[in-house]
């Protein structure tokens, strides 16, 4: 398995480079007109504690779900950290559902990126809770608001520390 | 010579012609661009259509091979998967209605040996694929392109597309999608299957 371990990391580069990750990030996000009630969920986070959406009640929820192989995911996700960063955490939180893949895995991915993750990342390691959630392809983000409806959805990789996504959190934090 | 009965047919045909034209979606030239990749010599074509973009871009099968390895594939589905034609795939919603696609709705089309185009058939979808790994103990249901996307404004997605070629066959996609409910299609013409290794 290590070899194909590093023949992934070999070969990425070359299939990929310019290639998979050329497409500029925009920062839409579509509204959910008729308001749908998140589903709650229990799944474990990297310390392998119990995580569950309803802890987050009470706060704006930016709800991605992602994988390591998946190159928009990975090149969204220092945006959510900065976007983490930038809004008062009192009032809204990141959580990333990581789709079927190990703490390992992912422990080594993070340390690869220029910038850690300091938001809760949980692993949806069946993917049951993507296919609550009908998600279709990676990546796919939920904003849900304070009351845990979903509110907005982005398919595909976004910029989300954009003063736009912000305008619009805040919008959410204020209601 | 013109006889009146002549010219009055031919004003008839292009009447209904100019008739026919206004039913017609807006013809729209897609605007197709082909990249190499300077260090692998692999190929990437985008097709940027009316309000939607697709890319292609050529995998190696030692790609496809470790992909599903580090998922703990059998090692006789990763080379079943790495022996179809595998394509990185990005589609864009680049209009600003819904953009929906539907993968059953794809064909392609090589020559055939008398270099007469040949059959077309349908893309595998990922729904066939797993149904398939299923059956043969997988669960793993990611990396390969969602079968239909239901695109609002700004969404775009990714993901491996699968067709059932020998290395290096040069084919036409011919690919789909509605914008506001209205149908549209569109051709990406000599697209070629990855070689099985890098050439220098």
């Amino acid at each position: 398995m290590k070899i194909f371990n590093l023949i992934v990391i070999l070969l990425l580069p070359l299939a990929a480079s310019a290639d998979w990750q050329q497409p500029e990030l925009s920062h839409n996000l579509t509204e959910i007109k008729k308001a749908i009630t998140a589903s709650d969920f229990e799944l474990l986070n990297m310390d392998e504690e119990p995580v569950r959406l309803s802890d987050y009640k009470g706060k704006v929820v930016l709800l991605n779900f992602w994988a390591t192989w998946c190159p928009p995911c990975i090149r969204e996700m220092p945006s959510m950290e900065r976007l983490y960063q930038q809004v008062e955490s009192d009032s809204f939180d990141v959580l990333a559902v990581n789709q079927m893949e190990s703490i390992d895995d992912v422990f080594a991915f993070s340390g690869q990126l220029a910038v850690d993750p300091t938001f809760t990342i949980a692993f949806d390691s069946t993917s049951e809770v993507s296919r609550d959630y009908a998600v279709r392809g990676l990546p796919t983000t939920y904003l849900i608001d304070k009351k845990g409806n979903i509110r907005y959805r982005a398919v595909g990789g976004r910029e989300f520390d954009h003063p736009e996504v912000i305008k619009i959190i805040n919008q959410l934090i204020a209601e | 010579m013109m006889t009146k009965q002549n010219i009055y047919s031919i004003l008839q045909v292009y009447g209904l012609l100019a008739v026919l034209s206004l039913f017609a979606t807006p013809a729209y030239t897609a605007k197709v661009s082909v990249y190499k990749n300077e260090t692998s010599g692999l190929l990437t074509w985008t097709s940027e259509d009316e309000g939607f973009s697709i890319e292609l871009i050529q995998l190696l099968p030692d790609f496809v091979r470790a992909i599903y390895a580090k998922h703990n594939f059998p090692a006789d589905e990763i080379e079943r998967i790495a022996s179809y034609c595998v394509f990185g795939t990005i589609l864009k919603n680049t209009s600003d209605q819904q953009m929906k696609y539907y993968v059953k709705n794809w064909r392609y089309q090589a020559k055939d040996e008398d270099s007469r185009p040949g059959r077309l058939r349908p893309v595998k979808t990922k729904t066939q694929w797993l149904d398939e790994w299923r059956r043969a103990g997988i669960t793993f249901s990611w990396t390969l392109l969602p079968d239909a996307g239901e695109f609002e404004v700004g969404d775009w997605q990714q993901g491996f597309t699968t067709i059932e070629l020998p290395r290096e066959t040069a084919f036409d996609l011919i690919y789909k999608w509605q914008l506001d409910g209205v149908a549209h299609s569109g051709v990406l013409e000599g697209l070629k299957c990855a070689p099985e290794n890098i050439t220098e």
